[in-house]
């Protein structure tokens, strides 16, 4: 009964976006009519014609990912191998890049390193320089931002691969007579090369779909690539929707084959070392060395998380964003037009409503279906997992632009309103919740459960007493990273608001499109600061949780 | 039908896991105040069986009587929860709430029966005296040893007097030194409070030691069911000789006319004529002799039952006792002594066992 409407439901929300996707992207005829006039291939073969498009983004996506993996492995090294200072702590920090988001790194690298204006031009032109010394507005600017805030991604994936090997690998190399190097090269890369491949591969396919760093920064410079490419065919006049979607489309078929690529070689390619079990290999003892390395970690952390702040506070705070102290005045104008500005103001407390709404109701949501999936007996219970997670497969952008038409045709007056981003929220973030609380369940013990019953617990009093205390800090979780990602929400969102609802990310995108830097700068803060506050409570609930042996 | 003694009954239980039958007709039955444990290797059906009588399993077939009450019969399509059957189990893993104190945890089923505050304290700590953990009752139970979280495990299930008792293998995330000691304290505590209990476990030792009776399985099925010396001394199958103990299994082919002292000809694969025990639906081409009912003794010894030259192979001394790998007539024969009774290397020996410990297969 249960398993049927819960597909229904969430089959729905999935599967009619992507229908309409379809019919739109084989669209010849006029744009936005339902159904189609005319159907064929000519939306795809416009794709293709287009050249630069496909370039500038195997460009930008090739570059950053390299560097980002770079960062990651170099991370991931000194964390898992090596003993530094605070490595616990320093671990614990690299999350985050993370949270800050791309937009607002965007926007912060904006501010430090645009051509005149950036505050490390201004410095420079102070020093006495010529010209401008780096240019964030350029394929490689924006390579730059998204490296650093994915690098995270490629350090967490490539720690998780270092740290399943098991050491004992490495010191049976060397006991039988393999130096340290010899050891690295024909023991530790082999075992971790798939992780570090597969790695690669993910944090390609999302360089690929990434909209904030190219938006914020490509647009400027006329420096188009493929997502960037599909706002502007929907923002056209007139919308240019077939090709929108064509574009969309291949991108999410580019990114599914791309994943799965990247989980086969995770799997096929560890050699059975992952088994699961995270082993702690004996770091290496550096001594004053140590130091060199642990700056490493704190000149990423600066580069990613101490500067783009401390840049966007400055500017916020001022009349004209500069460096030159002499020239600065202060003004807290910025924040006071951020509040009463009807639309901005609006847009922050419609973000924070729609947050603390999807993450009740999803996280509820969640509950229900991690028992469905792991718990529970029902038949089509992998079924529901594969539909529900479905989502995480399309980028979000794609995914906002099917909604945009599935509910412009539909005859319910939903479009334009708060209710449908509450439904895009939900659908693309059940995603997250339910890894967050599945991870948690699989760790519950079902014999903790078992007992319970065997006592002489009806269902109700065990799910009472023992299922949902052992479940909630994993819950509160779930509402947590559901409430952070919605306050942070760009891709779906920029389809889907309108006058009369706006939200926060968007709205920030354009007033830095339109209108100034200062007060961009002072609205992305105040997002920060609401996401800021919901990471250190998660921080503090994750902690406690595995602290707990259950 | 029903005994009044009778704790636990199970008559043709059969569960399925898809294809695979997991259990395959199993009849057994408890009396009152009796340990008695399934022991076999990972897989058999052992773990499966007890999980059905705590009714955590769907069997496929059967019945079950849990203390003259039907929890389960396929005939009558009834499938009692496990909360109404009034058994009570540890878990392997312990299952030790980690969210909860020791104290919340032993007295849950009480509070589940809705027991009185005073009752439930007064209830709490004798269980808690009984397994010597009063002094943690308010610790968090997160913050225990493997060896606590086990006492803390039992006290919780015998603290609502529970009129069977389930244990899934309680003692095998112990270390070696903490089982054996827990196995005396579980066997006295046992034996002490008078519970009928249904013990799983595939460490032989421990299911010898402490039972009062051991039900050997073997994919699925019941090998035998017997006393631990019975199951020791007169295994019923090459599957339980090679089970339980340290069994030589000799092939060859016995004598259908019993001797005057009830013993039984052998003639084994290479010659040997040897006098064995008779067993129970025997096919006659194999006997089991446990390596320890064997003796040694200095060459020239003729008038010992069984008397047959060897030489000693190899020696391994063990600390309890001595274990020698024998060259004998029919190959190699284990033979456990005494660490008193000291042979070398090479050295030759007259290998001697009574024909009751040698039993037909």
């Amino acid at each position: 009964m249960v398993v049927p409407a819960v597909m229904l439901t969430v089959g729905l929300m999935v599967a009619y976006p992507v229908f309409f996707l379809i019919t739109e992207a084989l669209n010849v005829g006029e744009a936005g009519v339902f159904p189609p006039e005319a159907l064929g291939f000519g939306n795809f073969i416009d794709m293709i014609e287009d050249t630069k498009v496909l370039w500038n983004t195997a460009f930008v996506a090739g570059i950053s990912t390299l560097m980002a993996v770079a960062i990651g492995l170099v991370l991931a090294w000194i964390l898992t191998r090596t003993a530094i200072p605070w490595r616990g702590q320093l671990e614990r920090l690299m999350e985050l890049p993370y949270y800050m988001t791309p937009l607002v790194g965007a926007l912060a690298w904006g501010v430090l390193a645009s051509p005149k204006t950036g505050f490390i031009n201004q410095a420079w032109r102070f020093a006495g320089g010529a010209g401008d010394l780096v240019d964030i507005y350029s394929p490689w600017g924006i390579a730059w931002v998204m490296a650093l805030f994915e690098g995270t991604v490629a350090f967490v994936m490539i720690a998780a691969a270092m740290k399943s090997m098991d050491p004992s690998l490495e010191e049976s190399a060397r006991v039988m007579g393999a130096g340290k190097l010899r050891t690295a090269l024909t023991i530790t890369f082999p075992m971790i090369l798939p992780g570090i491949l597969s790695a690669t591969i993910f944090v390609f396919a999302e360089m690929l779909s990434a909209f904030a760093a190219a938006f914020v920064l490509g647009i400027p410079g006329r420096f188009v690539v493929v997502t960037t490419a599909i706002w502007q065919a929907t923002s056209a006049y007139p919308p240019e929707y077939g090709r929108a979607a064509a574009m969309g489309l291949c991108l999410f078929v580019v990114l599914a084959v791309a994943i799965g690529l990247a989980r086969l070689i995770l799997r096929k390619g560890s050699h059975a070392t992952i088994t699961g079990k995270a082993f702690r290999p004996r770091p290496m003892r550096l001594g004053r060395r140590g130091w060199y390395l642990a700056a490493v970690c704190w000149i990423y952390l600066f580069l990613a998380v101490i500067l783009p702040l401390g840049a966007l506070l400055l500017t916020s705070f001022q009349r004209f964003a500069t460096v030159i102290f002499a020239d600065m005045q202060f003004t807290l104008q910025n924040y006071v037009v951020a509040f009463r500005i009807g639309a901005i103001g609006s847009a922050l407390t419609n973000s924070l409503m729609l947050g603390v709404i999807v993450a009740t109701i999803g996280s509820l949501l969640v509950g229900v279906l991690v028992w469905i999936i792991y718990r529970s007996r029902v038949p089509g219970r992998a079924l529901v997992e594969y539909v529900v997670m479905f989502p995480q497969a399309v980028p979000r952008l794609v995914f906002g632009l099917g909604l945009l038409w599935a509910w412009l045709v539909i005859p319910i007056p939903i479009y334009g309103t708060l209710w449908l981003l509450g439904i895009a929220y939900l659908t693309v973030l059940l995603p997250l919740g339910l890894r967050t609380l599945a991870g948690v369940v699989v760790q519950i013990d079902r014999s903790l459960e078992e007992c319970a019953r065997v006592c002489g617990a009806s269902w109700l009093y065990q799910m009472r007493t023992v299922t949902m205390p052992l479940l909630r800090p994993g819950i509160v979780a779930a509402w947590l990273l559901i409430f952070i990602s919605s306050v942070r929400e760009l891709g779906a969102s920029i389809f889907l608001m309108s006058a009369t609802s706006k939200v926060i990310a968007p709205a920030i995108v354009n007033s830095w499109l339109t209108s100034s830097t200062e007060l961009s700068a002072a609205m992305a803060l105040l997002q920060t600061v609401c996401v800021f506050f919901a990471v250190v409570f998660l921080f503090r609930i994750t902690r406690r949780f595995s602290g707990d042996p259950a | 039908m029903t005994e009044p003694d009778l704790r636990i009954e199970i008559e043709d239980l059969v569960v399925n896991y898809g294809d695979v039958r997991a259990v395959d007709r199993v009849s057994l039955s408890v009396k009152r105040g009796e340990l008695v444990t399934l022991l076999g290797p990972s897989g058999c059906g052992k773990t499966t069986t007890l999980r059905a009588v705590a009714g955590l399993e769907d069997p496929s077939g059967g019945m079950i009587r849990v203390n003259g009450r039907t929890v389960y019969s396929a005939a009558e399509r009834r499938n009692m929860p496990a909360e109404k059957r009034g058994v009570s189990m540890v878990f392997q893993s312990y299952a030790i709430w980690p969210h909860m104190t020791v104290f919340d945890n032993v007295a849950y089923g009480l509070k589940v029966r809705k027991v009185g505050r005073a009752e439930i304290v007064e209830n709490v700590h004798r269980v808690l005296d009984l397994v010597q953990m009063r002094q943690y009752a308010d610790r968090p139970a997160s913050k225990l040893s493997g060896g606590q979280q086990q006492r803390v495990a039992v006290a919780r299930a015998i603290a609502f007097s529970p009129e069977v008792l389930l244990f899934d293998e309680p003692l095998s995330n112990l270390d070696a030194k903490l089982r054996v000691t827990m196995r005396v304290e579980l066997r006295e505590l046992q034996k002490r409070l008078g519970i009928t209990a249904l013990y799983v476990t595939h460490d032989q030792e421990e299911a010898l030691a402490i039972s009062d009776r051991v039900i050997v399985m073997n994919g699925g099925r019941i090998e035998q069911i017997d006393t631990p010396e019975e199951i020791y001394r007169h295994p019923g199958s090459l599957f339980v000789a090679e089970f339980v103990g340290n069994a030589n299994v000799i092939e060859g082919q016995a004598e259908t006319t019993p001797g005057r002292d009830g013993s039984l000809g052998f003639r084994t694969a290479s010659g040997q004529m040897l006098r064995v025990a008779p067993g129970r639906n025997a096919s006659g081409t194999a006997v089991a002799l446990q390596a320890a009912y064997i003796d040694l003794f200095p060459p020239g010894r003729s008038d010992a039952p069984n008397a047959i030259a060897g030489t000693i192979h190899r020696r391994m001394f063990h600390g309890d006792f001595i274990q020698y790998l024998v060259d004998w007539p029919c190959g190699q024969l284990l033979v456990r002594r005494p660490p008193n009774d000291l042979f070398a290397e090479g050295s030759a020996v007259v290998v001697s066992f009574a024909p009751e410990y040698c039993v037909l297969l």
